[in-house]
């Protein structure tokens, strides 16, 4: 059964569609990534089911019960790590997790106890009496994420977690989600990064303008481009379309186009010599071939007709 | 949970006191400027001793009782005398090191006696002092007054005086003089003491906003420039300190604390009252301090602290609320900030926080002023202290409490109301 299950949430600001009509589940031990541009509706999703801001359309359940029906009860099976900072930073790391383990129902000594568990799981303990603001910024992310797990949520809803931090500290935080998913925590992780949905999840929607686009593992994502190979030509396309040349759509899918660069993937199960021989004889003069796996990028690039990266 | 939300309030505080003691101190500083300025001390607070040369040229007996009469009892209260040459007491005059120098010329007493010339004293006053010398003026014009009445009364009797200030008369001839002067003493007496004519200050016919009470009280302080200056300062400030408290709701929401919160408990009220509840606790201390503070810096004596204090606490409650409510209409922080200063400064004025209301104009003052808990506050707290207002105070001190309430309430219910809508700052 999902510990979270959303079904067509949709939320508007003004005539802006933030959230367009959204649905996706995620289950314990398992790390679900949304992933889309900034922008994309990410933070208002999570929003709308962390009770921050009220759906205008559809339903969020927790543990199987409707957020609406208790939201106290829902919350407690949360841990919600913002995208930004939530932090006091004239308290130090120690007084920070203390202070909302209280909040989240713990006795003073149990938070105390918690607080020296996760200062230790988050490498922190050296730290713990220094206020918040004489940390690094990968130290205040650790903080941050630990706030959140005081009362041992069996959810996590984790906002970009991983954002302006150094790739090591990118990577201790990324190693500790992990440990929460093996311990039997559900997570929903937003990011717009490619590299961190690929490593660390086993399901990921693909966002944009507030639309699920596509779900799945990155297998799976990844055979909707119809095959395992993506090729990458470079070439003077400006007075040329692909639409034109015979017999082209039948064999290969267009990612991408511009003046200079074509992506397609190959449809079928071909070997990839003979796509690229298919290709080097196609009616333009061909300057660059490349051949790689195809990635969450070409995924997002053949459903929105743009890079991720833009 | 209150209680961990008050800690954790308490200790950032702590942490990062400065706004709380820029506003602490600025009221201190405009009461001792002002009050310094005006000189407003009670009881002799304000003054000081003055401190002046007396230059006796003519060293008689005469000039040698009036001397020894500048410095005795109550005289010795408010004057510091010093017998000096003429030389040296235009030095230390020159050095601002005295007030004015009093010259007694030589034959003094002789003239004064005989009547045989005019006689005149010299005042020499120090340009660089404002008030002391003209104190002293008018002091001197006083015993000039005297001595012009004595000379007047007794001038049959002057002839036989300069006689024993000779040392021409035997102790026989001293006394009988003494008897007929005292003789003379008693027949005016009844001219003198109760005097003929005098002249009573009038009560302020409307001692706002007390009513009943004054006079019954048990005499206290006289009235004292920093109290009534305090209080205005104070009452200005506590809402200043209120914004910086209450505003803390903005940084809460600008640095996500407040989602935070949100994404762990659903009831907000505990996050408002929290709020108030720190606002309140810190107005509290800083009012301990301004006026504690104020007693200890300026000598003022409170004259019912526990009343003030009650007073206080309300108007802290207010003021929180007050602020809450701006915070909670008002969703950005800038904004808020800037409208909220101008709005206490406003209030301030108007509720006579720093100038008395009857300065002001008269539709503020008879229509609006009244009905602000500044007023309340600042008008309640002065006729405290004057010694009026035993039935006032609590009249105020319900008034405050009420609007308090009502302010609280107003202020949850807005951010309830912001909240569920989404909006932010």
């Amino acid at each position: 059964m999902g510990l979270l299950r959303v079904e067509g949430l949709a939320k508007n600001f003004g005539a802006i569609r933030a959230v367009d009509i959204i649905s996706f589940e995620v289950r314990a031990g398992e790390i679900y990534g949304l992933l889309g541009p900034n922008g994309a509706g990410k933070t208002t999703t999570i929003s709308m089911i962390s009770g921050l801001l009220k759906p205008d359309a559809g339903e969020v359940f927790v543990g199987g019960a409707r957020f609406g029906s208790d939201p106290q009860q829902a919350k407690r099976h949360m841990g919600v790590v913002p995208q930004d900072l939530a932090l006091y930073e004239e308290l130090t790391g120690r007084e920070n997790l203390e202070f909302w383990g209280r909040l989240a129902g713990l006795s003073a000594v149990e938070a105390k106890r918690r607080a020296t568990e996760l200062l230790e799981a988050l490498a922190l303990t050296e730290r713990a009496r220094d206020a918040v603001k004489t940390y690094s910024g990968g130290m205040k992310r650790r903080i941050n994420l630990g706030c959140a797990l005081l009362h041992r949520p069996p959810l996590l809803l984790l906002d970009e977690p991983t954002v302006g931090i150094d790739p090591q500290g990118r990577a201790n935080i990324l190693e500790f989600i992990g440990r929460l998913r093996t311990g039997g925590t559900g997570i929903l992780y937003t990011t717009h990064y490619l590299e961190e949905a690929e490593s660390l999840c086993h399901r990921i929607g693909i966002i944009d303008h507030g639309r699920l686009l596509a779900e799945g593992t990155l297998k799976e994502l990844q055979e909707r481009l119809g095959g395992d190979r993506v090729f990458v030509l470079e070439a003077d396309f400006k007075d040329t379309s692909p639409e034109a040349w015979d017999g082209f759509h039948e064999r290969f899918r267009v990612l991408q186009k511009s003046e200079c660069q074509l992506v397609v993937a190959a449809l079928g199960s071909r070997d990839p010599s003979a796509c690229l021989k298919d290709l080097l004889n196609l009616p333009v003069r061909i300057a660059n071939v490349m051949v790689k796996r195809p990635s969450l990028n070409d995924v997002f690039l053949q459903l929105t007709g743009r890079d991720l990266r833009e | 949970m209150l209680r961990v939300l008050l800690a954790k309030d308490l200790r950032r505080a702590w942490r990062n006191p400065w706004p709380w003691l820029l506003n602490l101190a600025l009221p201190l500083c405009v009461t001792a400027l002002v009050g310094l300025a005006f000189r407003g001390g009670g009881e002799g607070s304000g003054l000081g001793r003055i401190r002046f040369a007396l230059v006796d040229e003519d060293d008689s007996p005469l000039t040698g009782f009036l001397r020894g009469a500048t410095s005795q009892d109550r005289g010795g209260k408010y004057l510091e005398p010093v017998i000096l040459d003429r030389a040296a007491a235009l030095r230390q005059i020159n050095d601002n090191q005295l007030s004015a120098v009093l010259i007694i010329p030589p034959g003094f007493t002789r003239h004064y006696l005989t009547g045989s010339q005019r006689v005149n004293l010299e005042l020499i006053k120090n340009p660089a002092q404002s008030i002391h010398p003209a104190v002293l003026e008018e002091l001197l014009g006083a015993v000039v007054t005297a001595l012009n009445a004595l000379s007047r009364n007794f001038q049959s009797e002057f002839p036989d005086w300069q006689a024993v200030f000779e040392g021409h008369r035997d102790y026989h001839q001293v006394a009988a003089l003494i008897e007929r002067a005292g003789r003379k003493l008693e027949a005016a007496r009844q001219f003198v003491d109760p005097p003929l004519v005098s002249y009573e200050k009038p009560k302020p016919a409307k001692a706002a906003p007390a009513a009943s009470g004054a006079g019954r009280s048990r005499p206290g302080p006289a009235f004292n420039l920093f109290a009534y200056l305090l209080i205005g300062m104070g009452g200005m400030f506590l809402l200043f300190l209120a914004n910086n408290g209450m505003n803390d709701l903005h940084r809460e929401l600008r640095l996500r604390t407040f989602d935070r919160y949100q994404s762990l408990r659903q009831d907000l009220w505990p996050f408002v009252a929290g709020k108030v509840l720190f606002t309140v606790v810190l107005l509290g201390f800083s009012a301990l301090v301004l006026f504690g503070g104020g007693a200890v810096l300026f000598a003022i004596q409170w004259r019912h602290p526990l009343n003030l204090t009650l007073l206080t606490l309300a108007y802290a409650w207010f003021a929180a609320g007050l602020m809450a409510v701006l915070v909670a209409l008002v969703p950005d922080e800038r904004r808020a900030n800037t409208l909220n200063s101008i709005g206490g400064m406003l209030l301030g004025l108007a509720g006579g926080c720093a100038f008395p209301t009857q300065q002001l104009p008269p539709l503020l003052r008879d229509h609006l002023s009244p009905l602000l808990p500044t007023f309340w506050f600042t008008e309640s707290a002065r006729a405290l202290q004057a010694g009026d207002g035993h039935l006032a105070w609590a009249v105020g001190l319900l008034k405050l409490l009420v609007v308090s309430a009502v302010l609280i309430g107003l202020a949850a219910w807005l951010l309830r109301r912001r909240v569920t809508a989404g909006r932010r700052a």
